[in-house]
């Protein structure tokens, strides 16, 4: 059940889309005459739905998407705007307040209700936790960095508990990123049947403030490998539990690699600009066919000359660059004081190119 | 809900040469058009209106409980349904809706474009000489001259006849 806010200043219009949501969905229907007082009831108890009619004495649904839009608490929330003001311009005015769908009236109950069931629907897709995968089949390119400076970027913003996974099975690298020895690891997963919240809990680090991560094993596991059943358990219980999840994968399409793929949301492919990383990333983009098609690339620039440029690069790939991450010489010392620039040195170059990618991207 | 934003209350679009008024009026006891044409009031009244620049259309610089419209200075009214916009004459079973021409306007400030209902090939000079105050353009597109970007579109655009300053037909039509 949503509830939805209905700001219109026509009593018989907000009664009737109060029957239509409460009888054939079941939706709780808040109902306010005016912007003022629209405004104040999303503030007080943000909707998961506010419906605005423009046209209103005082303030206009325009204010009132731009209020709501301002105000933390509901700076999320989908806006339909529903007016007599139906033309082009109208429309354009609506989305430019902060209005993410609009409707003209005269309007039919079944393109309403289809019209709240989709924003509902979508709001509701936007708002699951989700995860986004970090790789390359090329060693030495940068993912972990990349990975841990992402996860370090969104978890300074504050606004989201963040999960880090490592599943490059040689190294526990991830933490050292962090300063923290990689105890415990996911080794014992591999052992497990059936895994469960409480046994992944137990193998979490917290790293920083609502950021935390589970490390790979600092001894490459021998005979053993993540299966695809264990993978999927575990990125579904971090996602119940976390706001994102970010997988840094292994530089090899094994079992745990093509699963977190499969069930990632986004998926970063990060290359260098050397003719090797270039090759490697065409072949994995070729190799995984229709799935890497919207897999946004970045080009991690690690050493201070580039060999390749960013143009060859985007012919090569037939696709354009997400974003570049420039060569940042305090890196290494970042790596080596285990203070990842993007929490500790926010005005670096590559955390302040994390924080565009981040807020373009994610 | 099903057909209008209150019962009996229709919201249009009303243009001055410098303004746009969206505002509602009671049909119900007559109609748009009907009102538009009654001889006997040189005035239309509306309620809730909103008025914008015409430069700035979506902008709402003033909100009114009444308004009142020298019928004379309306260049033309945007009616989102075409039902909603013609009068009783034209909407139940008239002959003179048989035939629709494709019609070009220029007003003040406006070319229009959209069909003309006649009852068969007419003379356009008869049309701008004589006739209703308002000609009915179905299925049209308004647009402010020096921005053409700046559209509006209805199922009818009720036309000040008074503005009309040129008017080209085509030769092809369809059936209404």
């Amino acid at each position: 059940m949503a509830r939805i806010l209905i700001i219109d200043d026509d009593p018989d219009l907000l009664e009737m889309i109060k029957l239509l949501i409460e009888r054939r969905r079941g939706h709780e229907a808040v109902l306010s005459a005016d912007g003022e007082s629209g405004v104040q009831k999303a503030l007080e108890q943000p909707p998961d739905l506010a419906i605005v009619d423009v046209m209103m004495p005082g303030m206009t649904g325009y204010d009132v998407c731009r209020r709501l839009r301002e105000a933390p608490e509901t700076a999320s929330i989908p806006i339909l705007v529903l007016t007599a003001r139906g033309q082009p311009v109208d429309r354009e005015a609506a989305l430019q307040a902060g209005a993410d769908e609009h409707m003209a009236k005269p309007v039919t109950m079944t393109d309403l209700m289809e019209k709240i069931d989709g924003m509902l629907a979508e709001h509701s897709a936007a708002a699951r936790p989700h995860t986004i995968a970090m790789a390359s089949l090329k060693g030495g390119v940068g993912v972990t960095t990349l990975a841990a400076n992402a996860a370090a970027t969104l978890s300074r913003a504050g606004a989201r508990a963040i999960c880090l996974v490592d599943l490059c099975p040689s190294s526990g690298h991830l933490a050292l990123h962090f300063g923290h020895r990689p105890r415990p690891d996911w080794s014992k997963l591999m052992r497990e049947d059936v895994i469960d919240a409480q046994a992944v809990d137990a193998l979490l680090l917290e790293v920083s403030a609502g950021l935390h991560l589970l490390a790979s094993p600092i001894v490459p596991p021998v005979e053993r490998a993540l299966r695809r059943p264990t993978v999927k358990a575990l990125l579904e219980i971090l996602e119940e539990r976390f706001d994102l999840v970010i997988v840094d994968t292994p530089s090899i399409l094994n079992e745990a690699t093509t699963t977190v793929l499969d069930l990632s949301s986004d998926t970063w492919l990060i290359v260098t600009a050397d003719p090797a990383a270039v090759q490697t990333t065409f072949g994995t983009v070729r190799a995984l066919g229709e799935r890497a098609k919207g897999f946004p690339v970045i080009l991690n620039e690690v050493t201070s000359t580039q060999r390749t440029s960013p143009d060859a690069i985007e012919r090569v790939l037939k696709r354009p660059l997400a974003g570049t991450v420039p060569f940042d010489p305090d890196q290494a010392k970042a790596l080596a004081q285990g203070k990842p620039l993007a929490l500790h040195r926010p005005d670096a170059p590559l955390a302040k190119a994390m924080e565009e990618l981040t807020n373009e991207l994610i | 809900m099903r057909d209008r934003t209150r019962k009996a209350q229709l919201v249009a679009d009303f243009f001055t040469q410098s303004y746009r008024i969206s505002g509602s009026l009671n049909v119900s006891s007559r109609k748009l058009a009907d009102r538009l044409e009654d001889r006997t009031s040189s005035f239309i009244q509306l309620e809730n209106t909103y008025i914008s620049n015409i430069e700035h259309p979506a902008d709402i610089v003033a909100s009114h409980a009444t308004s009142i419209l020298r019928k004379e200075k309306i260049i033309a009214v945007v009616v989102s349904r075409e039902e909603d916009g013609l009068s009783r004459k034209y909407t139940y079973g008239s002959y003179l809706g048989a035939h629709v021409q494709r019609t070009y306007l220029i007003v003040p400030g406006f070319e229009i474009q959209g069909y003309l209902r006649t009852s068969g090939k007419r003379d356009p000079r008869s049309m701008l000489a004589s006739g209703d105050r308002f000609l009915p353009i179905l299925d049209a597109e308004m647009k402010f001259s020096v921005r053409p970007d700046i559209a509006f579109t209805g199922g009818v655009i009720l036309v000040n006849r008074g503005h009309i300053e040129a008017l080209w037909q085509e030769e092809e039509s369809r059936n209404g």
